[in-house]
């Protein structure tokens, strides 16, 4: 009993962060029906800026350190979201957008290529005209803590920590926002007009390649905003060039993909449903094969259902 | 009418009843079958027995991973470039193909000669240049080619049940699946068992070749595998897979599958049953993707799961497109390319991946074909035809 | 054999319908061709004309009724199956293999009752040269035929609109069918265009005996060279029989005119 909460809690918990990049992936696909791959490394980028942006603060990791007051933690957050837009903006306009005609193959190894970029420049380190400079290491760096370590509840054995409940919260709150966005504003209208086309939306008055990077930069926003949770609950972050957040970023792309891609509710179903299918295979079957659950779960959903558990088929026209 | 006697003459021949003056003569199938055969031995011996002492261990190594990486991509031209499915885990075929024959090498010389020592012959030989005493084949080369052979049929089985799917998926879909294959049999590899050594003789002598297929040394790898694998064997493989990948696009066979790359609505109103080529092409490219991985863990002595996951995949992908996609030439000189690259981008040292991602993009803005688009080197070179008739 | 199925009719249609939704596109389509019939089928935008080819070619499955090309059930069979039975067909929104070549497009029609087995390829054993010699000619003959040899090289997506036409109907012969389903063969052509390339359809009928069934939107064009047409409207057959009872009749008109006011 004890692990079954447990495990659902942590599943929960992931799945929420998931259900985050998830959205990403979902609102570029739902848009310009390409997977964009750099996504993950947006997401590496947003829990390293999270890191950056903290160190500014005079704050660093280790025992003893106090955490600081609660604004600090929100500031972080906020300057990360911003630099994740600014460089999901940068990468839209400079890296897909010449491409917007171009076979889909074309623009899905260009997001190869834009991941790798922004992979190794994250790990750059060196000396430039005789300055030191780096942008964020080759090496590992421990997370400093901006969230008291308190336990919120006992329930039998089973802990719910103040992390995770910051996390569930904050992924929460930025799903109702999204969804508000997309269905209630009149920004979110015209992203759905341009989903559905581009031609017609253009004659309907659309500025469609503002809206293309809007996309953009609302999904890198929200991509940062799980590095940031991220971080906030795995303390230790790798280098941005480790397979690590690739794997998290393809897990959320399964989550996008399981609920139905372009569907903004499946992304947050879909990431909740892998957190839980992941945590609740580690913890019952064999830890040794985590992805290969969340893998074959994704493979068995795409048969039995192509289009996802709330994506709608669609017919081709002879 | 004459024009309407004109047309009956000229409809005469239909192709499903064609003369019989059309067949070549007999004795034509031998050299027609074989002469390509022939000339990539004599050109593997060559790179083999000349080529390769002149330029050096650095060169030689640089030489047989253009090798293994010209099959890799030629082999995922048959699927991406010829018909147009979409697949991003060529890296778990490989994958595949070189642990099955690594098993088979590793533990069967155990089984035959009591000891993971070489056995090869000449064609085989990787030790120091000339120290070499014995005949031109050895009995651990039959283990070897027979190894390659298995685990190309096993990585083309794996390549029949991903093919499965692709009955029902398109385009991303079907690629997000093969991702996930590439990627289970990653993980499903790196979870296998410890591997048997020396020690352990009597151990694998006493246990049948089906069950040591689980030993294969998990996260650590598989290692100690004598290694057979030469630059003649793989570019002999190499010559096999380009007279395969050519033959097929110049034949019906090769036309069924582009036609389905071109507009698969169109393809089966002209009778082409899609689901069935598309099955066959992926199981033809995952053949020769496990044939590179066997090369592969063969060369080296060890092969790890860890380092064959989607990035390897990419990369092969990579080669297909800036080659261009369907062009056999085109992705031949691109892995050629981009196996050089890297060591020729050394002199930028940390700036290396960067500098590589960025021609990666800048490539695909100004040349979204690739280099050849889906021609072929030769055709650049062909005058076109006059237009107009005689 | 079932019961009135005519060994002489090439195309049976018995009451085919589908339905997307709520919307009936098709309902009840029924149309027999006899060897060298060329018969039309007309009617407004959207009155599901092309929906009644994706239902004989087998793009959409039928909900009810049956299909039968020259004797043989072919309604719930795969689109290449139905391909092999004998019905060949264009699209209306041309569906070339663009990146191939003039040639290569026909071949594939051509080599659909060639042979071509892998292992045959790959070695080129002489029974595979002789059929990649015989759907060569086969197909070079086709393109004499539809005026087009001349650009043999050429890659299909570059060839002018009236040309694409012609090239389908190419690929689509090539296929040695027994019934011709032409969708808007004409469209985009001038009208001595048109009236040329139904001067072809007419002679390539009589050389093979086929059985054309042909969409048109230009009227005149289909009461001059149709024997029998066939008039949908919103997916119901609303009239059928020879050029003159069609224009006469007081449905058609209204289905083209609106209604009378």
């Amino acid at each position: 009993m004890t692990q079954l909460i447990q495990t659902l809690t942590d599943g929960i918990a992931v799945g929420s962060l998931y259900a985050l990049i998830a959205l990403g992936y979902t609102l570029v696909y739902g848009i310009l029906q390409f997977i964009n791959f750099a996504h993950s490394d947006v997401f590496a980028l947003g829990a390293w800026l999270s890191f950056t942006i903290a160190t500014w603060f005079g704050l660093a990791a280790g025992s003893g350190a106090t955490t600081p007051p609660w604004y600090i933690g929100l500031a972080v957050l906020a300057l990360a979201m911003i630099g994740c837009g600014i460089v999901g903006f940068l990468i839209e306009r400079l890296a897909y957008k010449p491409l917007r005609a171009a076979p889909r193959l074309n623009v899905l190894i260009t997001a190869i290529g834009v991941s790798l970029l922004l992979e190794n420049v994250g790990q750059l380190e060196g000396m430039f005209r005789g300055h030191h400079f780096k942008i964020f290491g080759p090496y590992p760096k421990a997370m400093p803590a901006l969230i008291p370590d308190r336990v919120l509840l006992h329930f039998a054995a089973v802990q719910f920590r103040l992390v995770d409940a910051v996390v569930l919260g904050t992924a929460l709150f930025l799903m109702v926002a999204i969804q508000w966005l997309v269905f209630r504003t009149r920004l979110g209208m015209a992203m759905r007009a341009v989903s559905f086309n581009h031609n017609s939306a253009a004659l309907m008055g659309i500025n469609v390649s503002r809206i293309i990077s809007a996309t953009f930069v609302l999904g890198s926003m929200l991509a940062a905003a799980a590095g940031f949770l991220y971080a906030m609950k795995y303390a230790q972050l790798k280098q941005t060039a480790d397979n690590v957040w690739v794997l998290l970023g393809l897990k959320a792309f399964v989550a996008a993909v399981v609920g139905g891609i372009g569907n903004i509710r499946g992304a947050m179903l879909g990431g909740i449903f892998i957190g839980l299918i992941e945590f609740f295979g580690v913890a019952y079957l064999s830890d040794k094969y985590r992805d290969v659950y969340v893998f074959s779960l994704l493979i068995i959903v795409l048969l039995v259902r192509p289009s996802g558990i709330l994506g709608k088929a669609t017919v081709e026209k002879v | 009418m004459a024009e309407t006697a004109m047309l009956r003459k000229r409809m005469s021949v239909s192709a499903s009843e064609s003369p019989e003056e059309l067949r070549p003569p007999a004795w034509s199938f031998v050299p027609r079958a074989f002469a390509p055969l022939l000339v990539g031995t004599v050109v593997a011996g060559i790179l083999y027995f000349f080529v390769q002492p002149a330029i050096g261990g650095f060169g030689s190594n640089l030489l047989l991973f253009a090798g293994i990486n010209i099959i890799l991509a030629v082999s995922l031209t048959i699927v991406n470039g010829f018909t147009g499915q979409f697949s991003i885990g060529h890296a778990g075929f490989m994958a595949l193909g070189g642990y099955t024959a690594a098993a088979i090498v590793y533990y069967g010389s155990f089984k035959i000669y009591g000891d993971a020592s070489f056995h090869g012959g000449l064609v085989s030989w990787t030790g120091r240049a000339g120290g070499f005493r014995g005949p031109l084949l050895g009995s651990g080369d039959l283990l070897f080619v027979g190894a390659t052979v298995a685990g190309g049929i096993v990585a083309a089985a794996a390549g029949w049940l991903v093919g499965l799917p692709s009955l029902r998926l398109r385009g991303d879909y079907l690629a997000i699946v093969t991702l996930g294959f590439g990627e289970i049999v990653r993980v499903v590899l790196q979870g296998t068992d410890e591997q048997l050594r020396r020690y352990d003789l009597e151990l694998i002598r006493s246990t049948p070749m089906l069950k040591l297929m689980n030993k294969l040394g998990g996260a650590l790898g598989f290692i100690g595998i004598p290694a057979y694998s030469t630059v003649f064997w793989v570019y002999l493989w190499v010559a096999i897979m380009l007279i395969v990948a050519v033959r097929l696009k110049h034949s019906s066979y090769g036309r069924a599958l582009l036609s389905i790359r071109e507009d698969e609505i169109a393809a089966q109103a002209v009778g082409v049953n899609i689901t069935r080529y598309k099955v066959r092409a992926f199981v033809l490219s995952s053949f020769f993707a496990g044939v590179a991985g066997a090369l592969y863990a063969l060369q080296i002595g060890s092969i790890n799961a860890g380092e064959l996951g989607f990035q390897r995949s990419f990369e092969i992908l990579i080669m297909v497109v800036l080659g261009g996609l369907g062009s056999v030439s085109g992705a031949t000189l691109a892995a050629i390319i981009l196996t050089a690259l890297p060591e020729v981008l050394r002199f930028v040292d940390q700036y290396r991946m960067i500098v590589y991602s960025l021609l990666l993009i800048i490539m695909m803005i100004v040349r979204p074909q690739g280099l050849f688009g889906v021609r072929e080197a030769w055709d650049l070179f062909r005058r076109r035809r006059p237009r107009g008739g005689a | 054999m079932s019961d009135a199925i005519g060994d002489n009719l090439l195309l049976d249609v018995r009451d085919v319908s589908i339905r997307f939704g709520g919307l009936c596109a098709v309902n009840k389509f029924s149309l027999a061709l006899p060897p060298g019939a060329l018969y039309g089928l007309i009617g407004p935008n959207g009155a599901g004309k092309t929906t009644a080819f994706n239902l004989l070619t087998g793009v959409y499955r039928p909900d009810g009724g049956s299909v039968y090309v020259q004797g043989k059930r072919v309604d719930g069979l795969k689109p290449h199956q139905i391909a092999h039975a004998g019905l060949a067909r264009t699209f209306q929104n041309i569906r070339l293999f663009g990146e191939l070549s003039v040639l290569d497009n026909v071949r594939m029609g051509a080599q659909m009752r060639g042979w071509h087995g892998l292992p045959g390829t790959l070695l080129r054993t002489g029974r595979y040269v002789k059929a990649e010699r015989g759907i060569d000619r086969h197909a070079r003959q086709l393109l004499d035929i539809m005026g087009i040899a001349s650009r043999e090289a050429e890659q299909a997506k570059n060839l002018p609109y009236g040309d694409q036409r012609r090239l389908e109907i190419a690929r689509a012969l090539a296929t040695e069918p027994k019934v011709l389903l032409l969708d808007e063969p004409a469209a985009g052509m001038n009208p001595q265009e048109k009236h040329d390339l139904m001067q072809l359809i007419r002679l390539i009928r009589d050389r093979f005996r086929l059985a054309i069934l042909l969409i048109e939107h230009d009227m005149k064009l289909v009461m001059s060279i149709c024997e029998r047409i066939t008039v949908l409207d919103h997916g119901e057959t609303i009239a059928a029989g020879n050029p003159s009872e069609i224009q006469a009749n007081p449905k058609v008109i209204e289905a083209y005119l609106g209604e009378p006011v």
